[in-house]
């Protein structure tokens, strides 16, 4: 006869009340626990899918340590023919240029009816931190550009509907997140492409969700002036040239012309994607990219490491400090509970005392039932938090793993919980059942 | 003889506090009670029935003084299992049943049992045979809030009588009951005196149930008179 299971079946609505409410609880640590997942995937998404050991952007100066954070944090701007020299490099596989940049298209504003709800719910708890037009709902779908060159890494490594980029222009492909369409056309920059396959789970560090064109492409949408500007810029830019013309004739319009091409020419890139050839230090090739070709090298997880710690660190910091702060909370709920729940049974635990019950069965009976708190606590909220995961804004991602752990943090604080009533149980006396006289 | 005694206490004493505070609860109790008798134990309040009551039921330890149940000498110098003791050799009776509420019935009895090691079909049957023997086995599966004051009174005393304990003792038993229902209450351990040889101690206020026991032991200021 387990008396902790006969407690739990007699006041079995005053229990499992109790446990919901401690399930809502642990619902919102896995929760965070998915949202923390979520923002370190997120930062590392791109770099681990794009498959690159090294990453090469632009440096500043001559000074070793000097250099950009890019090309997802800082800008970064490298000539384009860079690569062929990196290519060229004993131990290097493969180099393949990028162009990358975060853009926008203007769409017209359909929100489902979730997310007006989560826009409502956000006015609402930001009124008194606004002021006009702060919360307007943006009108512009973000994403990131990234054009790669067909064949090498740094493409879409999923496609999930239609096809991959197979002509040479005005083709991308889109992470389904973007809510583009296949067949869908939209302008970027200053051409019309087509969206011609889906990917999916390929989001920057920001949670915009990216993009696939090709090199040239990209480097029309990043690079490209508007028509207009650069010809009003090669009026500014030949103008000496034309001063020139009086004494070296045949030079001038050949410069003029030169310089005019290269003002307004796209051939660069952000970065550069290395793999190296299997077995070969990653190290030793980033220092000779660094000495000689004065550019600065990240390997892979420098590169995870400058999005998730160089941006995403406080918010990081702050959701697992929130965490750790609700697993305490979630515990002293439980102790309290346990607590209560031991105190309106101190007759009945003084009761089994005089009838010759051993100590051990009283301690057993208050664990156990904290312990079954507990576990359907961690098992329900586990549930529910696998439930209302994809209707988050952002990526959560909680896994089996999570849950695991949580249920054995849980049987840690609910022991430590229940130590409280224990002490409790152990002061009853089996004498209060008897009268006085 | 000692060991013919089902109780045998010898110069009991208990005192509580020191100095100022010190209340001497029982003074030089001498018991001997035989095997299937059935005394009560009466006396005004404050007077050391209850400080009594708990010596004997092995939940307070006496200040001086010996005391042998069922012939074992309980404080004879080594530590004594107390709960066992109680668990194998005393049943408890209240004036208010005190079950286990989230217990049914026949868990409340099954419970001595369970705690004793009884387990399967010998403590099934057992728990059967005392819900028949006090014409409450139709009620087995209910809980003790379902039960009328004297139904759950008789489950006390099934629950006391599970384990085929030695002593009963029994506390204001019927101080709760109207005159029929005592005497019913006090007929019923007499049944159980006289079929199951048990020895039944009932502490009590109540002058009419001075005709069913063996004998009335009278307690004043902490001694036997």
């Amino acid at each position: 006869m387990n008396l902790a299971l006969r407690d739990i079946s007699y006041h079995r609505f005053k229990f499992f009340s109790s446990t919901l409410g401690v399930s809502l609880l642990i619902m919102v640590v896995i929760a965070i626990g998915g949202i923390i997942r979520g923002v370190i995937l997120d930062s590392a998404t791109i770099i681990n899918k794009t498959g690159a050991d090294l990453w090469v952007v632009q440096a500043y100066g001559a000074h070793p340590q000097g250099g950009t954070l890019g090309p997802f944090v800082e800008t970064s701007r490298l000539p384009q023919q860079v690569y062929h020299a990196i290519e060229a490099i004993p131990g290097v596989a493969q180099a393949s240029p990028l162009a990358t940049a975060w853009e926008h298209v203007e769409v017209m504003p359909h929100p489902t009816r979730l997310m007006k709800f989560m826009y409502i719910n956000a006015l609402l708890n930001t009124a008194s931190m606004v002021k006009p037009g702060w919360m307007a709902m943006p009108k512009l779908q973000r994403f990131i550009v990234i054009g790669y060159q067909r064949g090498k890494i740094g493409g879409p490594p999923v496609i999930v509907a239609g096809r991959g980029i197979e002509a040479s222009h005005y083709e991308i492909v889109a992470d389904v997140k973007t809510g583009f369409q296949l067949g869908q056309h939209m302008r970027l920059g200053n051409f019309d492409y087509t969206v011609v396959g889906l990917t999916k789970n390929m989001v920057g560090f920001t949670a915009d969700p990216v993009i696939y064109t090709t090199l040239v492409d990209a480097q029309n949408i990043i690079f490209q002036q508007d028509p207009n500007l650069v010809r009003s810029q090669r009026t500014s830019i030949t103008k000496p040239f034309t001063e020139l013309a009086a004494t070296q004739p045949r030079l001038a319009a050949p410069l003029a012309a030169t310089a005019a091409a290269t003002a307004a020419s796209t051939l660069s890139i952000n970065a550069i994607a290395v793999k190296l050839v299997p077995g070969v230090s990653a190290q030793q090739v980033a220092q000779r990219i660094t000495r000689w070709q004065h550019l600065k090298v990240y390997t892979a997880p420098q590169a995870v490491n400058l999005q998730l710690m160089g941006s995403n660190r406080l918010i990081l910091f702050q959701l697992a400090l929130f965490r750790d702060i609700l697993v305490l909370i979630a515990g002293i709920v439980i102790g309290l509970i346990t607590y209560t729940f031991t105190l309106d049974k101190l007759h009945d635990i003084a009761m089994l005392k005089l009838l010759g019950a051993p100590s051990g069965v009283v301690y057993r009976m208050i664990l156990q039932e904290a312990l079954f708190m507990g576990i359907v606590g961690t098992l329900v909220g586990s549930a529910l938090e696998l439930l209302i995961e994809p209707y988050f804004p952002r990526r959560v991602v909680a896994t089996y793993g999570d849950i695991a752990q949580m249920l054995a943090a849980m049987v840690i604080v609910v022991v430590l919980a229940s130590v409280l009533a224990v002490r409790r149980a152990m002061h009853v006396d089996p004498r209060s059942v008897l009268g006085g006289g | 003889m000692a060991a013919d005694y089902a109780i045998h206490a010898e110069n009991l004493a208990m005192v509580y506090g020191r100095g100022a505070t010190r209340v001497e609860a029982l003074k030089g109790v001498e018991l001997a009670v035989r095997p299937g008798d059935l005394w009560a134990i009466m006396g005004p309040s404050g007077s050391g029935k209850t400080t009594l009551l708990t010596i004997l039921g092995l939940v307070t330890t006496p200040t001086g003084g010996s005391l042998r149940i069922d012939g074992e000498n309980i404080y004879d110098g080594k530590q004594p299992d107390l709960a066992r003791l109680r668990r194998e050799k005393i049943g408890f009776i209240f004036q208010s049943p005190n079950l286990i509420p989230f217990l049914s019935v026949r868990q409340n009895v099954l419970l001595p049992l369970h705690l004793a090691g009884v387990r399967g079909q010998p403590a099934e049957a057992r728990v059967r045979e005392l819900l028949g023997y006090l014409d409450i086995a139709d009620r087995a599966d209910l809980h003790p809030n379902q039960l009328s004051g004297g139904e759950q009174q008789r489950v006390a005393i099934a629950r006391a009588l599970a384990n085929n304990p030695k002593i009963i003792l029994a506390d204001e038993p019927t101080a709760s009951l109207d005159t029929d229902r005592a005497l019913n209450v006090m007929r019923l351990l007499r049944q159980v005196t006289n079929e199951h040889h048990a020895t039944v101690l009932v502490v009590t206020h109540d002058h009419r149930l001075i005709t069913e026991v063996d004998r009335v032991v009278e307690v004043l200021d902490g001694r036997i008179q």
